[in-house]
């Protein structure tokens, strides 16, 4: 019995500070909002109705999960081949591009999007070399929409989807891709019947890791969006913090959530049937 | 294996899109200038000497400091106990003890911190002291602790544990000459992620700081949203120096010390 003391503060840990804080969430979106405290008595279903009703809202919180799905996307098509190189070189090489996709993890979320904005500012990198070399005239509009908003975070959340498939592709025999060359299928083919349905569970790893992350980022898009493009994350902290209006920014925290465990949830459904023939 | 021609350039393609931005940033914390222009209006340390005269970003980094050492420390307490039951215990167990620790990573972090914040102030604690602030970073470090000891005690044999028992070593012993060596580079690895997560981490942090205190993340955000000097760049890079540095010494220090 001794050794169920080993778990007990992991446990307590769990149960205190998530498990209960979640609940709270929940119970705190079913309550009215108060003037004087941050929620009021009694129960209610309204702040969902809000949520749902409210033009505005729908359509950001379609915003968000578009550029959570187009990241997750851009991310997936980047990285596999990346993944797929990496586990083909050689013991050295390999080492120095896992530095490569790694390094980034070491350096801040801050830093990386600050990174993003003097290159695709009105007047950074890309917009001044496209000046210098007479492409435009005009502004070129990379950062503030959502475009600019993509490809940061592609860049912020990218070693997440390549280590996962690196991994299982790194797991593979890398006869596997010959033999079906030598039974005559085309690289192409071989590609989608053996070595896809093989490296599944770990493209289903990083698609889920990088959706999740670019749903819910906050500081990427705020520092490139310019406040110009609002996603929920953002919405949802100025209803919590600014207005403090705790059982409403409780409901939009918890619908874009549920959305976005139903589109986890329909890829799991999807993905391994898809690919399995 | 004969790979299309084109995969190594698109290769090199992504590794310089990831390199990209934090290369600029260093190199524009450099600018003489007293706009951040790229490339840079002649080089000069003059934004390092800003930062370093600036109280408010110094307190900043020692706040991120402090906490990420109070959490790691806690969460490689508690992270590296929950590993050694997982290996005690029965598989059907260990997998429910490896979902619920890594139940954090999975957990959306502005979710988990706006549900700490409701808890905390339920408590009547609010976000005073820094409590929450350290639970957050707890929360935040416990998962990549708990995966990485847990990898590194794959292999191992409770009976080692009982044999060395046996053989007359007290359990503190047995801990320190045969559980501890076979999991410190594990330890040493999650203690270095988990560092370096909470000492970049900005959701948890924005949510739970207290009333006028920040960490660095916190504090150089506030200041890009109205300023466009190069000092966030030498900020950002001093915090890139210090993340390296952190990697480098605990590699030297810790990586032979329990190899006898």
């Amino acid at each position: 019995m001794r050794k169920y003391l080993l778990i007990l503060p992991a446990v307590v840990v769990l149960l205190v500070f998530l498990v209960i804080p979640y609940i709270d969430i929940i119970f705190i979106s079913l309550h009215p909002a108060a003037d004087d405290r941050p929620y009021g008595s009694g129960f209610t279903l309204r702040n969902y109705v809000q949520v749902l009703t409210d033009g505005y809202l729908v359509h950001q919180t379609a915003m968000t999960l578009w550029i959570g799905l187009v990241t997750t996307c851009a991310t997936l098509v980047l990285g596999f081949p990346v993944a797929w190189f990496m586990a083909h070189s050689s013991a050295r090489a390999r080492a120095i591009q896992q530095g490569i996709v790694l390094m980034p993890l070491l350096v801040g979320i801050v830093v990386r999007s600050y990174g993003w904005t003097v290159i695709l500012g009105n007047n950074g990198i890309l917009n001044r070399l496209a000046r210098d070399i007479g492409l435009t005239r005009s502004v070129l509009p990379l950062m503030y929409n959502s475009l600019g908003i993509v490809i940061a975070l592609t860049h912020v959340f990218l070693p997440f989807m390549i280590l996962p498939i690196f991994g299982t592709i790194r797991s593979l025999d890398p006869a596997l891709f010959l033999a079906g060359r030598s039974l005559g299928a085309s690289p192409a083919i071989t590609m989608r019947r053996i070595i896809l349905p093989l490296t599944m569970p770990g493209i289903q790893s990083g698609c889920v890791l990088v959706f999740i992350l670019s749903v819910s980022a906050y500081v990427t898009p705020m520092l490139i969006g310019g406040m110009r493009v609002k996603t929920m994350p953002m919405t949802v902290v100025n209803t919590l913090i600014d207005a403090f209006q705790w059982p409403f920014g409780a409901a939009q925290a918890l619908v874009l959530s549920a959305i976005g465990a139903l589109i986890v949830l329909v890829f799991f459904r999807l993905t391994p049937l898809r690919w399995s023939r | 294996m004969n790979m299309p021609r084109l995969l190594p350039v698109l290769c090199c393609a992504v590794y310089f899109f990831l390199l990209a931005p934090i290369l600029v940033v260093v190199l524009a914390s450099f600018n003489a200038g007293a706009f951040l222009t790229f490339p840079p209006q002649g080089l000069s340390l003059r934004w390092y000497r800003t930062f370093f005269h600036n109280a408010v970003f110094l307190r900043a980094f020692i706040e991120s400091m402090e906490i990420a050492v109070a959490a790691t420390s806690i969460s490689a307490v508690i992270g590296t106990m929950a590993a050694l039951f997982s290996m005690r215990t029965t598989p059907a167990l260990a997998n429910i003890v490896r979902l619920g620790m890594t139940l954090p990573l999975v957990l959306p972090e502005v979710l988990t911190a706006i549900g700490l914040l409701f808890f905390f102030y339920a408590m009547g604690i609010g976000v005073h002291y820094s409590v929450a602030l350290l639970v957050g970073h707890v929360l935040l470090t416990l998962p990549f602790i708990y995966i990485n000891v847990s990898t590194s005690l794959r292999s191992f044999d409770p009976s080692w544990e009982l044999a060395a028992r046996s053989l007359g070593a007290s359990p503190f012993v047995t801990f320190y000459r045969v559980t501890m060596p076979l999991m410190k580079s594990g330890l040493t690895s999650g203690c270095l992620f988990g560092f370096i997560v909470s000492f970049d981490a900005f959701s948890t942090s924005f949510l739970l700081k207290d009333v006028g205190t920040a960490t660095l993340p916190i504090q150089l955000f506030d200041y890009l949203r109205l300023n466009f000097t190069p000092e966030a760049a030498a900020v950002s890079t001093f915090s890139i120096i210090v993340t390296f540095l952190i990697v480098i010494m605990t590699k030297t220090i810790f990586g032979n010390r329990f190899t006898k």
